[in-house]
């Protein structure tokens, strides 16, 4: 299992705890300070990256549609902050 | 005519009291049985409360908390993980329809605006606050009160913070800290990043003092009259259901 932290520049913290499979996501949780409304679809952005390749355009992809299809806001972080952090938690993953 | 609020100053009750009355306002509201509202609220006992998307594990000593006391609890809203001292701090909540005139659909303006009634309210205090993005309010760039918000069903929910004195110890105690090498530079160092409305007057400040000029800032800011009221039995007998959510591991340690 694989974690990281980041702050983001003028913005908040994220921490993305994941279990990599084959160079897919088997298993994510991404907690922190932020803010994302509403707030219940960070469980379908978590449950839309499971089964996911762990490839940077991939993943944005990914959670720009969740983003879009659940109209959702985010302060504090963005798509590419969460990206970014789950890639760091991958390169970590023992 | 200027605008009416409803104003409730509940007092001292627990974190998941708290936490269950601010839902059972906010869904009141949305079925328009209640007027807009502020309220203020203590904990008793001192309690913390993480953010929604936080994990409690990972920011909350447990032990420390049961050794201490202190409730834990999981808010509705985003943003960080806060100590909420029973002698230390004054929070308050905002419940607003969402077509309100003081509501815009961007969450950082309505951040400010909102904290505006703060802001007006720390400065009759004599204390020169100013907002600060995303969700705070600082003195000289020392944090003074803190902020989170969240929207359902046609209602804004706000909830926050106001320091009136700070108790370091007992927060980093019960928050946990990155490691323990840095616990007592983390204590030492509080002065440098938050304040308080006693330590930047320098003399003791009451609650009542406090509660005063924040109802100034409130209807200055906003332009409304805060009149006082009642809960109804629609809020008491909804606060009694949530406590439940609000106290269960389920809630508290989803994440």
């Amino acid at each position: 299992m694989g974690r990281a932290l980041l702050k983001v520049k003028g913005g908040k913290l994220v921490k993305v705890q994941l279990t990599r499979g084959k160079g897919e996501i088997q298993k994510i949780k991404i907690t922190g300070d932020f803010f994302l409304h509403p707030e219940e679809a960070i469980d379908a952005l978590e449950q839309a990256l499971i089964g996911k390749p762990l490839k940077e355009e991939d993943m944005l992809q990914v959670i720009k549609n969740v983003i879009r299809e659940k109209n959702v806001t985010l302060l504090g972080v963005s798509p590419e902050d969460f990206v970014k952090c789950i890639l760091m938690a991958c390169d970590r993953n023992g | 005519m200027v605008e009416e609020w409803r104003f409730l100053d509940t007092g001292l009750h627990n974190a998941f009291y708290n936490m269950a009355l601010d839902e059972a306002i906010a869904i009141a509201k949305t079925k328009n049985l209640v007027p807009n509202t502020v309220r203020f609220y203590r904990w008793q006992p001192s309690a913390v409360s993480i953010g929604y998307f936080q994990s409690m594990e990972d920011e909350v000593d447990i032990a420390a908390c049961n050794e201490w006391r202190v409730d834990y609890v999981r808010r509705v809203t985003g943003g960080g993980a806060v100590y909420h001292d029973k002698e230390g701090e004054l929070t308050y909540s905002i419940i607003v329809a969402e077509n309100h005139r003081l509501i815009s659909k961007d969450f950082q303006e309505t951040y400010q605006t909102l904290c505006s009634s703060l802001v007006q309210g720390l400065n009759l205090l004599g204390i020169p606050a100013k907002f600060k993005q995303i969700n705070d309010i600082v003195v000289s760039e020392k944090k003074i009160s803190g902020s989170a918000q969240t929207r359902k069903m046609g209602i804004v929910l706000q909830h926050g913070t106001i320091l009136r004195r700070v108790n370091p110890t007992l927060m980093f105690t019960i928050l946990k800290v990155p490691n323990e090498k840095i616990r007592d530079k983390l204590i030492k160092n509080v002065d440098e990043r938050v304040t308080s409305v006693e330590r930047y007057l320098g003399k003791e400040v009451s609650f009542e003092e406090l509660k005063k000029a924040l109802i100034n800032g409130f209807e200055k800011a906003f332009q409304i009259k805060l009149i006082e009221g009642q809960l109804i039995d629609f809020e008491k007998n909804l606060t009694d259901k949530i406590i439940k959510k609000y106290s269960s591991d389920d809630w508290n340690f989803r994440k």
